[in-house]
Parts: C-alpha cells; sequence; structure tokens
C-alpha cells in the first residue's frame, strides 16, 4: 500500500514540473513578426535609420573628421596610425576609420529598408503613410550618396536580406546605377515629404528637393542641377527657408532651432546614447588647455596657417569659423601661444571655431555629446549649388545673382566672440560683396570653402571637380601630400569586407 | 556531557568577543543537540578510555568511535585518546576512513588499545559522480578529487582560486590577479570552444549550476573530465563538471568547530617608472624627435602615482560550524564571514555566508534531507583592466598610476585633483578616480535544495529533489563632479544596475541495483526540469545637487538617461540514463546517456543526445597479479562520448530588432533597427572526447598514481560575424553560425606518494602536471579569425588570431628585428612609412605571389608573432609532520605560454610615463648599440613581437606551517583540538617576466557575466596585481 502511496508522490512531482514545448518567448525584445502596424512603426524605423548618422562612427567622428582630414584645409596634429592615413591620403583598406563608417552607412540603410518594406504591411491609406515612408526613402539616399562618393560602385540593397546567400555574394552595382536609385529614392520623397516638418532634422520635400539638386551637381548634370536648386529658391517661402542674418547662429547650439537656413540637420541634444550615439566633433578640433568646454579640446583637426591666411580679414565668416585667441590657464592668448598649454599635440595656428563656441549643454568632458545641430544641407550651400550650375550652363546673371547672395552676408560684418569669450563686432568689409563681371567654377568652390569650412564638404568639392593634383600640391593650403593619386578619389573597400564576398572588388590603388 | 556544556559556554563567550554573528538557525540546532543529548546519561555508565594506533604505532587523530545502537560517541584526540561513559557489554564502533572497521565489545578492562588495519583498498574512497556515487576504484571515468584540507590551505575568497595546482588537467588563472572578488577562469581540459566560454559546470549537492560555497564549507570536489563522467549531464558537459559536496553531520555529539584567519596583504610587484624630472626630459627628447621645440611644461611635484593607490591589505575570515545526529537525523550548520581589504585604495569585499544541510531517515525506507544556502556579498570596487572604451581608460586607476605624469601633485593649487593636460589623452589623476569614484555591487545569494529518497524495493530506489535558487545583483556606480574629465561638466554621473536570477530545477530519478551471477548491474534513469530566468534594470542619470547623495538619489538627477530591463528565460528538459556493469570486480563497464531539450536551442534544433561509453579492466584483480607485492592496485581505463556546450544566449536563433535612442524634434525617443536575422538551425557545439587512463597503486598504495591521455574534437562551432557581410546592415556584429572545429589533446599525470610512513616524521608528495595541446582544425571558409584584446583608445583592430593548423589565440602583429641605424634597410626589413634612425624595424613579409619585398611595412607585414598556451602546468605539494608540528609547502605553475605584454604598449608610445629600462636604454645618436627604438617614434604603439615575452613561472603559492597543542594544554581550557598556522601566500615567483605579474589575462573574462573567454589568452594590462600574503590561522575544535 504504502509502496503505492510513494509511488504516486513520484507522478505528482513529475506532473508538477510538467512538459514544456520549450518554444522561446522573447518578451521585452522586439522581435519583427507582426511589428509593423501603424505610421507610427514606420516612423520608428525611419527614427532608427537617421540615427545611425548620429553616431560616433559616421556623424559623430569616424566620418566627419575623416572627410575634414582627407581635404585641404584641416590637418592632422594626432599621430594615430589610422587618422594619419585619412590626413595624408594613404588610407589602407584595414583603416580603423573606415571600418566603422562602412557598417555604420549600411545599418542606416537596412533600417531605411525595413521601414520601407514594414509600411506594405500596414493597412493605411497611401496620403496617411507615405509621407512617412518617404522619410525613409530620404534616408537611404542620404546614406547612399555618401557611399558612392566615397566607393564608388558599392554593394546596393534595397529591401531587408531574406536569402542571405545570394545577397553574400552579390557583386558592386555600378556607381551610375546606385546614382539613379538615390534621385528615384529622392524623387519619391519630394514627392511625398511635406514642405516643412516640425524640426529641420526630419526630412521634409524641401531637404529631397535640395539633395536632389546636390547629387544632380556631383554628377555633372547641370542643367538639373540648377532646375533642382532654383526651384527651391522659388519656393522658399512655401519651405519657409532663409538666410540667417547672422552667420554665428548656425554653429551656436542655443539658437540653431529657431534659424530658418538648415535644411536637413543631424540633431543632437546633449544625451550620451549607448554605443557611442553621439558626437565628439568639437573635443576633435578643440584647443589643448582651452578654459572651456570642461577640459578643453584634444587638438586633433587643426586647420593650417594658410586657410587663415588666405581667407579675406576682412570675411565676418573667418571670425565664426576660426579660433584666433583663447583663454588657456586663465590667461588670453593669442594663436601664436597656444602651444603655451604644453601638449605635445597643441599647434601654433588658428583652430576650428565653428563647434566648440557655442556646443550648448553637454554630457561628457571636453563638450562630447553636445547640443549642436550639425547642418548636411542649409539654404546658403542651395544658393551656392545653383550659382555653380548657372556658371555651367552659361547663365551668369544668376551665377552673379546666387553667389552675391552669400557673399553679401559674410561681408556685412556682424556680432560674435573669440574663443577665449570676448565680444568683437566685425564691420562690413571693405571688399564689395558683389563679384561683377563673369562668375567662374572657381569663384564658387572658393567661395563653398569660405562658407561651408569645416562643415565637410570641402573633400567631396574636390573629389567632384577632380582637383586634387592641384590643392595637393606644393602650393596647396596644406603643402604637398605626396600620397596622393588621382586613385585617392575613391577609397578602399573595407578589407575584411572582401573577406567576406569574395565577389566583391577592390578599387584601383589599393 | 557536563564538560561538553561547559566548553559551550566557554565556546559563545568566545564567539560574542568575536564579534561572530549566529543565526537563530544554529543556536537552536545548538541547544537541541545538548537536550538530547542530556537524556541519554546513564548512572551506571563507567568511563572506558582507550588509545587508536595504526599499523606502525602512529597515533590516529579524529577516529570515529560510537556506541552502538545510540548517538553516543566521541572522536579521538591529538593522541589518539578517547574517553566514553559505556556499560560492559556495549559495542563500540570504531571507523577511520581508509581503515577497516572494528567493532569490540566492551569487558571488565577500562582501556582499550586499538590498531587499525588500513582496508586492502586503500583508494575505495566513495567518490561523488552524476547522480550517484561510486567506489573510486569502480570509476572509468577520469575524475580528480580535492580534498577538503587542499581547497583551506589558505584564505581563498571562492573555492575555484583553491583548486590552483591542485589537480591535473584543470587550469586555473585569475582574471585580475588580486583583485578581491574578481572572476577567475576554470579551464578543464584547454580551449574546448572559441565563442562559447571555457567555464565548467558547477553542481552542488545536485543542484546543477549552483553557486561554490566558500572552501570551508565544502567535504569534497570532484571534477569530471573526460565524458563517460560528464556525458550525463549532456549539453553542459563539455567544459568538464565540478561536483562540490558540502559537509554533512556525522554520528554523534554535537561538534563545533571554530576557524579563524587573519592575513596582510602587499603589492607582490611594483613598475620602475620614472620621476618627474626624469620624466620631463623624456618628454623634451620626445619633442626633439619630433621637431617640436615646445620645451615640456614641468610641473612642480613629484607624485609616485603607484605609491599613492597601493596600500597593505588584509583578510579575515571567520568560520564557525555545527555539526551532529543521531542515526535518524544528522546536522551540519555553518555560518562564514570574510573582509577583506584590497591593496589598492577603496578596493575591498565583504562576505556573509550561511549554509545548512539537515538528512533525516523518516522511515527505514525513507530518507529526507534539506540543503539551504545563502550568501550576501559586497564588493567595493575600483575599475581596472578597464577596456577603455568610453573613458579613454580614465577610469582604470592601475593603467593610470603607471602613465600619469608624475609631476603632478594630486590637487592643483585650487584644491582640484590634477589631470593629465599635457600628454596624451586628457584623463582625471589615478588617485581622485580611486577615491572619488564609487562602484559597489551588493550580491545576494539563496539556494534551497530539498530531496526525498524513497527504496520501493530493496535494491530500487527513486529519489526526487527540488531546487530553487535566487542570485541578485545591484550595482551603484558614482562619478561625482570632483572628477574634472570625467564628470565635472555634467555634476556628477550615477548609475544603478540590478540584475535578478531564479532558477527552479526538479530532478527525479530510479536506482536499481541487482547481482547477476560474478556481476553487479546498477540502473540509472531519470528525468530533469530546469528553469532560469534572469531580469535586469538598469538606470542613470547625470547632474546632481551634491556628490553627497552617491547613486542613491537618481530622482534629483537634471538629467536622467534612459532606463533599461530585460527578460530572459531557458527552460530545459532532458531524459538521462546509465547502466553500470561489474563483472568479478574485473572488468567494468559504464555507459550513459541524456537527451536535452532547451528553449535556447533554435526551431529545428530543439532536441540534442549525448551519449558515452566507458569500459575498466582491474588488472590487480586478474590471477597473475593478484599477490603481486609491489603493485597493489592496476585499472585500465578507455572511454568516448559526446558532451555539449549549449553556447547560444536566449533568443540568439530568432530575427530581432534592436532598439536605439533617437532624437526626435528635440526629444529623446526610442527607434528600431535590425539587429540579427533568424537562423533556425543554430545549434549546441558538440564535443567528441576519447580517454585512456591508468590507475596504478603501489608498494600498499604507497604511491598511487593515475595517467591519462585525452583527445576532445569540438565540432559545430558557434562563430559570429563571419560569413555575413556589414552591407546586410545588421547592428549585431555576432551573427552565429555553426561553422568551425576545434582540437585539444593531452597528458595529465597525478601522483600521490606516501614518501615516509614511520616513526614521528612522516612526509607525503602530492604532483600533478598537465599538457594540453588545442589546434584549430578548421574555420569559416579557412579565413583566419582575428580579435583585438587593446584597449580601444589604442585604435588597434587586430591583436590574436585564430587560424587553421595553429593554437588558439596567437598574438598577432609584425615582427620585430631591432632598431634602424640608418642607411639602407637590412635586408627583408622595414620601417613604418617615413622611418627614421632609431625606429622599430619590422620583418617586411614577401608578397606571396612575386615574392618580392615591398620595402615598407603595411598590413601585409603583420604575422603570428607569439603564443599565449603554456605547454604544460603542474602543482606539486609536500606535506612533512613531526610530532604536534606539521609543514606544507605547495608550488604552482606554467611553462611556455608567452605574454603580450600590452602595459609596455602604452608605457612606450610617449604620451605616457615609462619605465627606466626603456629610458635608459632607448637608442639615441649616443646610444646606438639598443634593442630599444627611440623615443616617440610613431610605431611604439604598434603590436609587434617587442612586447613578446616568455610567460613561464613558478610560484610559491603557499608555505605554511602548523602545531597542533598538545592536549595537556587545551584540556586544561576544556577545548578540543586547537591548531595554528602560520603561513604565506605568493611569497616567491620564479619568472622572467618583467611586468607585474606572469599570471594575466586582460580582457580574459568575456562578455558581462564573467565567464571566461578561450580565445582572448595572455594579454596583459591594467591587472589588479597579485598579492602576498602572510596568514595566522587558528582552528579550535570544541
Amino acid at each position: 500500500m504504502k509502496t503505492y502511496k510513494y509511488l504516486l508522490l513520484l507522478l505528482i512531482s513529475i506532473s508538477i514540473v510538467g512538459c514544456s514545448d520549450l518554444e522561446e518567448k522573447p518578451v521585452g525584445l522586439l522581435a519583427p513578426d507582426g511589428f509593423f502596424q501603424s505610421t507610427d512603426d514606420i516612423q520608428t524605423a525611419v527614427d532608427g535609420s537617421l540615427t545611425h548618422a548620429i553616431n560616433e562612427k559616421f556623424w559623430g567622428r569616424k566620418l566627419s573628421i575623416a572627410l575634414m582630414l582627407r581635404s585641404d584645409m584641416v590637418k592632422l596634429q594626432s599621430t594615430q596610425t589610422r587618422r594619419v592615413e585619412m590626413d595624408e591620403l594613404t588610407t589602407l583598406p584595414s583603416n580603423g576609420m573606415l571600418s566603422e563608417f562602412w557598417p555604420k552607412s549600411y545599418q542606416g540603410i537596412a533600417a531605411a529598408n525595413l521601414a520601407i518594406q514594414g509600411a506594405a504591411d500596414v493597412e493605411v491609406d497611401e496620403a496617411m503613410k507615405n509621407p512617412v515612408t518617404a522619410q525613409a526613402y530620404f534616408a537611404r539616399a542620404f546614406y547612399y550618396f555618401h557611399l558612392v562618393r566615397q566607393f564608388g560602385a558599392v554593394p546596393y540593397l534595397d529591401a531587408p536580406v531574406t536569402d542571405a546567400e545570394a545577397a553574400a555574394a552579390i557583386i558592386r552595382t555600378p556607381a551610375d546605377e546606385v546614382y539613379d536609385n538615390i534621385i528615384a529614392d529622392l524623387e519619391y520623397a519630394k514627392q511625398w515629404l511635406p514642405n516643412t516638418q516640425a524640426s529641420r532634422a526630419i526630412p521634409s520635400k524641401a531637404a529631397a528637393s535640395s539633395y536632389l539638386a546636390l547629387v544632380h551637381l556631383t554628377r555633372g548634370d547641370y542643367q538639373k542641377a540648377f532646375t533642382e536648386a532654383t526651384e527651391v529658391i522659388s519656393k522658399k517661402g512655401d519651405y519657409n527657408l532663409e538666410l540667417d542674418p547672422n552667420f554665428q547662429n548656425l554653429f551656436n547650439a542655443e539658437v540653431i532651432d529657431g534659424s530658418l537656413e538648415p535644411i536637413f540637420a543631424l540633431d543632437y541634444n546633449n544625451f550620451e546614447a549607448p554605443n557611442n550615439g553621439y558626437d565628439q566633433i568639437t573635443p576633435m578640433a578643440g584647443i589643448r588647455g582651452d578654459d572651456r568646454n570642461s577640459g578643453g579640446g584634444w587638438s586633433v583637426a587643426v586647420p593650417t596657417l594658410a586657410v587663415y591666411e588666405t581667407w579675406p580679414a576682412g570675411d565676418y565668416r573667418r571670425a565664426v569659423s576660426l579660433d584666433e585667441e583663447a583663454s588657456i590657464g586663465g590667461t588670453i592668448e593669442p594663436f601664436t601661444n597656444f602651444t603655451i598649454s604644453g601638449h605635445e599635440h597643441a599647434a601654433n595656428r588658428p583652430y576650428i571655431a565653428k563647434y566648440s563656441r557655442f556646443p550648448g549643454p553637454f554630457a561628457r568632458g571636453n563638450a562630447r555629446a553636445t547640443s549642436h545641430n550639425y547642418s548636411m544641407i542649409r539654404y546658403a550651400e542651395v544658393l551656392l549649388i545653383a550659382a555653380e550650375a548657372a556658371v555651367e550652363i552659361g547663365d551668369n546673371a544668376s551665377a552673379t545673382n546666387y553667389i552675391n547672395q552669400v557673399r553679401a552676408r559674410a561681408r556685412s560684418g556682424g556680432d560674435t566672440q573669440t574663443g577665449a569669450g570676448i565680444p568683437v563686432t566685425i564691420g562690413a568689409s571693405d571688399v564689395p560683396a558683389d563679384i561683377t563681371g563673369t562668375v567662374t567654377v572657381n569663384d564658387v568652390l572658393e567661395e563653398r570653402r569660405f562658407e561651408l569650412a569645416f562643415e565637410c564638404k570641402r573633400w567631396y568639392d574636390i573629389a567632384r571637380r577632380k582637383i586634387g593634383a592641384e590643392v595637393f600640391s606644393a602650393s596647396g593650403l596644406e603643402g604637398a601630400k605626396p600620397g596622393f593619386s588621382a586613385d585617392d578619389y575613391l577609397l578602399p573597400l573595407p578589407e575584411d569586407e572582401l573577406e567576406r564576398n569574395e565577389n566583391l572588388t577592390q578599387n584601383p590603388g589599393y | 556531557m557536563k564538560i561538553i556544556l561547559l566548553n559551550h559556554k566557554k565556546f559563545l563567550i568566545h564567539c560574542f568577543s568575536l564579534l561572530f554573528l549566529l543565526t537563530c538557525v544554529s543556536i537552536s540546532n545548538l541547544s537541541a543537540a545538548n537536550h538530547e543529548s542530556d537524556a541519554e546519561i546513564t548512572i551506571d555508565a563507567k568511563p572506558v578510555t582507550g588509545t587508536v594506533l595504526d599499523q606502525q604505532g602512529q597515533a590516529l587523530i579524529g577516529v570515529n568511535i560510537t556506541k552502538e545502537g545510540s548517538t553516543l560517541g566521541t572522536i579521538t584526540d591529538i593522541d589518539g585518546m578517547f574517553t566514553l561513559n559505556v556499560d560492559e557489554g556495549d559495542v563500540l564502533i570504531v571507523s577511520y576512513i581508509g581503515y577497516k572497521e572494528q567493532r569490540i565489545t566492551v569487558g571488565s578492562d577500562s582501556n582499550y588499545s586499538i590498531v587499525m588495519m588500513t582496508d586492502s583498498e586503500l583508494i575505495d574512497e566513495v567518490v561523488v559522480v552524476g547522480y550517484g556515487s561510486q567506489k573510486k576504484s569502480d570509476i572509468t571515468g577520469a575524475v580528480s578529487t580535492i580534498k577538503s584540507e587542499d581547497l583551506n590551505a589558505f584564505p581563498v575568497l571562492d573555492a575555484g582560486q583553491a583548486l590552483q595546482g591542485r589537480a591535473a588537467g584543470v587550469v586555473v588563472q585569475s582574471n585580475n590577479g588580486g583583485e578581491p572578488g574578481a572572476p577567475i577562469n576554470i579551464k578543464i581540459r584547454g580551449n574546448t570552444s572559441i565563442s562559447a566560454n571555457s567555464s565548467p559546470l558547477v553542481v552542488v549537492d545536485g543542484f546543477v549550476g549552483g553557486t561554490m560555497p566558500q572552501p570551508s564549507d565544502i567535504a569534497s570536489m570532484e571534477v569530471l573530465k573526460d565524458a563517460s563522467a560528464t556525458a550525463i549531464y549532456g549539453s553542459r558537459g563539455s567544459n568538464g563538471v565540478i561536483l562540490v559536496t558540502t559537509k554533512k553531520g556525522k554520528n554523534g555529539d554535537l561538534a563545533v568547530e571554530l576557524n579563524t584567519t587573519f592575513s596582510v596583504q602587499n603589492t607582490a610587484n611594483k613598475l620602475d617608472l620614472l620621476n618627474a624630472t626624469e620624466f620631463a626630459d623624456y618628454q623634451n627628447q620626445i619633442r626633439l624627435n619630433n621637431d617640436n621645440t615646445t620645451p615640456y611644461p614641468q610641473g612642480d611635484a613629484d607624485t609616485d602615482w603607484q605609491d599613492q593607490i597601493y596600500r597593505s591589505g588584509n583578510i579575515n575570515n571567520t568560520q564557525l560550524s555545527f555539526s551532529g545526529g543521531s542515526e535518524k537525523m544528522n546536522f551540519y550548520a555553518s555560518g562564514n564571514y570574510f573582509n577583506q581589504q584590497g591593496i589598492v585604495v577603496n578596493s575591498g569585499f565583504e562576505r556573509l555566508t550561511f549554509l545548512t544541510n539537515i538528512d533525516a531517515q523518516v522511515s527505514e525506507k525513507l530518507k529526507l534531507g534539506v540543503n539551504l544556502f545563502g550568501s550576501r556579498g559586497n564588493k567595493d570596487g575600483v575599475t581596472t583592466q578597464s577596456d577603455g572604451s568610453v573613458t579613454v581608460g580614465g577610469d582604470d586607476v592601475i593603467s593610470l598610476a603607471m602613465r600619469f605624469a608624475p609631476d603632478k601633485a594630486i590637487k592643483d593649487e585650487n584644491g582640484n585633483f590634477t589631470t593629465n593636460d599635457a600628454i596624451g589623452d586628457e584623463v582625471d589623476n589615478p588617485f581622485a578616480v580611486a577615491t572619488e569614484r564609487v562602484d559597489e555591487t551588493v550580491s545576494n545569494n539563496f539556494r534551497s535544495n530539498v530531496y526525498a529518497n524513497y527504496d520501493i524495493l530493496d535494491n530500487l530506489s527513486f529519489k526526487t529533489t527540488f531546487g530553487l535558487s535566487n542570485r541578485s545583483e545591484n550595482r551603484g556606480v558614482y562619478q561625482p563632479s570632483t572628477l574634472q574629465i570625467t564628470s565635472s561638466a555634467v555634476d556628477g554621473r550615477a548609475r544603478v544596475t540590478n540584475a535578478n536570477r531564479t532558477t527552479i530545477l526538479s530532478e527525479n530519478y530510479l536506482t536499481y541495483n541487482k547481482e547477476i551471477g560474478n556481476g553487479n548491474l546498477t540502473l540509472l534513469g531519470g528525468y530533469s526540469y530546469q528553469k532560469n530566468d534572469t531580469k535586469a534594470f538598469a538606470a542613470a542619470g547625470t547632474g546632481f545637487l551634491s556628490d553627497a547623495f552617491s547613486y542613491h538619489a537618481l530622482g534629483t538627477a537634471t538629467s536622467l538617461l534612459q532606463p533599461a530591463s530585460s527578460l530572459s528565460e531557458v527552460e530545459i528538459q532532458s531524459q538521462f540514463g546509465r547502466v553500470n556493469f561489474d563483472y568479478d570486480n574485473r572488468y567494468l563497464l559504464t555507459a550513459t546517456v541524456r537527451r536535452d531539450g532547451a528553449s535556447n536551442f533554435a526551431a529545428n534544433r530543439k532536441y540534442a543526445v549525448f551519449p558515452s561509453a566507458a569500459f575498466g579492466w582491474k588488472i590487480s584483480n586478474e590471477d597473475f597479479l593478484k599477490d603481486n607485492e609491489t603493485i597493489s592496485s592496476l585499472k585500465l581505463r578507455v572511454s568516448y562520448g559526446v558532451t555539449g556546450n549549449p553556447s547560444i544566449s536566449p533568443y540568439q536563433s530568432l530575427a530581432r530588432f534592436a532598439s536605439l535612442y533617437a532624437s526626435r524634434n528635440g526629444s529623446t525617443v526610442f527607434a528600431i533597427t535590425p539587429d540579427q536575422p533568424a537562423n533556425p538551425d543554430l545549434k549546441w557545439e558538440s564535443s567528441y572526447q576519447t580517454n585512456f587512463g591508468i590507475d596504478l597503486g603501489l608498494i600498499e598504495n604507497r604511491v598511487n598514481m593515475s595517467l591519462d591521455y585525452y583527445n576532445i574534437n569540438t565540432k559545430d562551432l558557434i562563430l559570429g560575424n563571419n560569413g555575413i557581410p556589414e552591407y546586410f546592415g545588421f547592428q549585431n556584429d555576432e551573427i552565429l553560425t555553426n561553422l568551425g572545429e576545434i582540437n585539444n589533446s593531452g597528458f595529465e599525470v597525478s601522483l600521490n606518494t606516501r614518501n615516509i610512513v614511520k616513526g614521528d616524521f612522516r612526509w607525503n608528495t602530492g604532483f600533478n602536471i598537465s599538457f594540453n595541446k588545442n589546434e584549430v582544425v578548421s574555420l569559416i571558409n579557412g579565413a583566419d579569425l582575428f580579435g583585438n584584446a587593446a584597449p580601444s583608445y589604442f585604435s588597434h583592430d587586430r591583436s590574436y588570431v585564430l587560424r587553421e593548423g595553429e593554437q588558439v589565440g596567437l598574438f598577432w602583429g609584425y615582427n620585430y628585428e631591432g632598431v634602424y641605424q640608418g642607411g639602407d634597410l637590412p635586408s627583408g626589413t622595414a620601417t613604418l612609412e617615413g622611418g627614421v634612425a632609431g625606429d622599430p624595424l619590422f620583418t617586411d613579409v614577401a608578397d606571396v605571389e612575386t615574392g618580392e619585398f615591398d620595402g615598407v611595412i603595411t598590413e601585409a607585414d603583420r604575422t603570428i608573432i607569439g603564443n599565449p598556451n603554456p605547454d604544460y602546468t603542474f602543482g606539486i605539494t609536500n606535506d612533512f609532520s613531526y610530532k604536534s608540528f606539521d609543514f606544507n609547502i605547495f608550488f604552482q605553475g606554467s611553462q611556455g605560454g608567452e605574454i603580450f605584454n600590452m602595459t609596455n604598449v602604452q608605457l612606450n608610445n610617449g604620451d605616457a610615463n615609462t619605465t627606466r629600462a626603456y629610458y635608459n636604454s632607448a637608442w639615441t645618436e649616443s646610444n646606438t648599440d639598443t634593442d630599444s627604438p627611440r623615443v616617440g617614434n610613431n610605431s611604439n604603439r604598434e603590436i609587434s613581437s617587442r612586447f613578446v615575452e616568455d610567460g613561464s613561472y613558478i610560484r610559491l603559492k603557499n608555505i605554511a606551517l602548523a602545531y597542533n597543542l598538545p592536549t595537556s594544554l587545551t584540556d586544561k581550557v576544556n577545548v578540543g583540538n586547537v591548531r595554528l598556522t602560520l603561513s604565506a601566500q605568493n611569497l616567491a615567483t620564479f619568472t622572467s617576466y618583467t611586468g607585474l605579474d606572469p599570471e594575466v589575462n586582460y580582457f580574459g573574462a568575456s562578455g558581462d557575466n564573467n565567464t571566461s573567454s578561450n580565445t582572448v589568452q595572455g594579454f596583459d594590462f591594467g591587472n589588479y596585481p597579485t598579492v602576498r600574503s602572510f596568514s595566522f590561522n587558528v582552528n579550535v575544535r570544541f
């Protein structure tokens, strides 16, 4: 009898634990099945796409600093190999900056593709969801535009990977085809996006149209660039765009939100997100021993003296773009004495001021994780695109009109403060704002160089205009860069990516 | 009995004077036992005395003497003497491990001299195996047993540490030197995986995955090594299994034991770095070498930062235990207090542990038992071995103390902590970081395990166990605004994280035993279910009104960072079975099988089966050897089996999105991005292991030797980040696939000898040595797999490699060829681009296709530059005893493994302080005959063979002298045995390694769960130094 009682106990104890089907129920994790239900869900994926651009691996540092160093206006002060390779145009396929912004670009693209695919599952009227989905098209074009300009032909995916084996064996899509896709995406975005958005960090019709102008310009399709840029200019009322009367405002994190000039921006807001989801441009460009910004800067990316010396003194933008003095150890020092900090990387040259002067609240020492809004494209650039395209199509009147709008602001003076925090007023320049006679391509490029200095535009100008042989010669702003050859207009594809897909070829010269 | 009571009172006074906390449970156990004993006092009983000796006439200490049919009993003292009140006609049972039990009927004599005979099969101790126990002589697998004495030879926080050098095939290494509470790395038989961790499965009193109790509560530890022993644990068996058995009460009077140790600790070593003046000169030389004419702005202080952060530490470890029982019931209860002040200022560990085991024979057929364990640990941490990912190493006190400018004072003239503002990355000073930063971890552990064992038939029993364990860990970090670089900009930064893991376990199995002719058959079959769930929560904020809030006022943060929480669940259900057949005590057969189903396995691979078989031949029981005088025992063992390594985290095989913080219209929102694709075929890794073993006993088993050879092939290795191109755009770069194979093979020898067994002087020796060789057999597409174990601010991408046909985790970099003297480059060598005289020369590897040298050092010139895998590791212990004294000396070592001295990479690269050795030997135009390149050259930070050193060492791990107080003295103060021990740990290390200590493992703890990485080995950076301790121990038995 007793035996049975215990056998019963046995059965009970086993039945308590029961049998599980061993299915996983990932509560709290984001499972793809059935995720996309509403337009908000599409927006969530779009936000995911664009936030990759904010990351330290992309605009936060790796890409932005690489673009600055590769240009002829910013010289490297530190000795880190991966930066030396960028500065001296001796980049190897193993470069440690490359290996960060390559995957980051594609993560942005994958999230955009996810949003576009997910939108198909959302059963909402097109008029409701397409304006949201259009942001994803814009984001995808934004990333591929960076990629195609850096690498030329690249692997092109326009949907989430379903057949991994096939996708792992694709070849590089020719650059022209990538450009066609970028243009198609931007056209779709332009069709569906509203004229304006609540923030310039959300893609708008103005952003799509302005980027179309820049893409056409980059391809040398000047008529289309002109048409597109002038369309933006003519619709500036609808798009709520205007040159900001105070050039300093564009680099003042506290007031930039109110400015009408940015068209598309990456918005940092004093937040130190995990996985380096914040910016470090300010410390990279900052002055060693500077009393500002909680520890000063790291003096990594510093313009050459020639940049300062070739910049007309009457140009208000010079006072905004460069720090000619700073407070170091409590004393105001001119740039000729910046090495007083004693730091090995300190240099006696004016430093980039666009980021250090008004970074707004920041979350880490040295002004890391700032509140800056970095303009990816702003109204002044659209004017200069129109001017350059006008020169190319022989419309000198338009070219003069557009370039002089930009020059006028730069030469009318304004208020700012020095790197030591001393308020200064720059008077109107003696040099007349107006270019008279025939505007040349070089006029526009030089204007772009000053207007968009240190905004990571210069390298792309050098590359699209193929002026490397000239600007990296001994007479260039940084002196001779012997490492330069025409192959350097394109970066190498990351070495490990070629190992993963043997069908990918390397760019010539690497 | 009265005497014992008196002792208890005295004892309690001792306890309180030691400020020792007793649990109510323990006190009530104590009084209950007294009560019971009092009832048994009979007036007629007469005192019987006796002496128990061994065959050589030596007194045996601790022999159990019990009165048959009662709970009455005692043990012999240091002189082998005992006294017991019994009646004439009572039967005394005299028992001692390793000796034959004797029964003596009490006659008219009141004094007995008892000589114990060694059991003919001394090695017939019972060994715990998975789901049961076996006589040691019947074991067919490779199993090592570590005795309680060895685990308690010196104070350690974790019993795992005490395993070091004690068992063949078991390599124990501290991942972070002497850090209080630091994780340790235990590997059994090599690196059997690449991406999965190497930590063995720990089973405590049958609880799979239990927390290791502290050493003094452990009765024995069995290390199961081959598949025959571990396959019963199926998918979790491939890293080996450590079975821990905690102490249980024995029949007899209440036994009370007090054990207390006090240790003083100091750094074993310091680096010889530059003082302020030399440092300024060094920096100026660097500047001149780089055409920089700005002089180094030398500060007016001269600070030895190592002295500022190191101090004398200490350990206080006190344990009190009670045990006892009757035939129907026995119990063991203990409390332990461990307190360590680390040798780095502001580091320490405090822990309180309780353990209770109670077993009750409820009826003739039913036995019930409960096992309770609870501990609370409090770690006060400083950051060492930081990976530098966020803070450019600004949180790592050890590496800071080495690199920080010595010409800086602790505080500047404004009373602020100084920063490194003239060289390298600007960071806070190490003293500020060590003393200002708060980093506290409180962990609570609770485990309860209940079992019932029912004998259904004489030879069929059923055991069911149910266990519940909970582990919670709360960590709070506060970086106050006084840290200039780290947190002054944001007015303090606080973070609180919490993780809570609950495990329930139910195991049910039947054991059947039958004699068949000359054979003996044992069958085991059962079912097991286990569920783990882990919940985690984290929150952080910046901007506090006052640093005084520490991390306890997140609500007052002016900026709250996004909180995070997660849930992860794993269910495992298994069936297992085992057959043991012993024919004529000569031929042994063991076969096991386990079928595991686990929720974390991918959809198409939910179940896995793991079989094993083993055969043993006791040759010494064959007629031709039976009467051999030299060979007392000889057994051959052979086994083969498959075990698994689950190595798949929950949800790892599912398609997943990751969440990101995005900025939207000026505020922070959540966003998603593709994280990883689904892999419904992802499965566990499988290890196929063959083992050959010989157990040999010579000269009445005075010499015992075990020799094992093994070969383990691990297949279906789970590897990440390979075949999947980055242009797929998945955020997770560890997307897993089953590809790859790795092999480990090796020899293990363990030898125990009783060298001198007669007379007052005794000498025993224990020796073990393990040779392991691993080889990467195949990788995805045969492509090399690279990894990086350098701080992220070094900006390296690769520091080690896995390559087919090579050993695991080889160092990867340039091959150093000495200093370039200018002029033509020596053939086959080159400098980095732009190299000048004084720069390092590296091997210029010829182009594979053209065979030409390109004359410059590039990516393609990197090669294998070192091997961290040791050829062998060993331990040797000698025990000597002379009358009341005994002496132990224990060496442990490792031979042939190389170390990559990452510390020197940093200390040579110019933006840090440096070693005097480098400063004095660096190349200059007047000092060209040197192997050290000029200061401030552009390739000092490159990973090259210049920094690879031999990491072989022999360490005098422990040396101890113990004295047992004579009974004449202890009797006077009414205590039992008193033993005093003086010991020293890590007193000497013999090595040619120039860094702080050769036992290093930077990046060795993989992931956030402190499990040990298989592939990262031998990197030295910012290690918490190994400490030298002097300990005094008092052990009192009442």
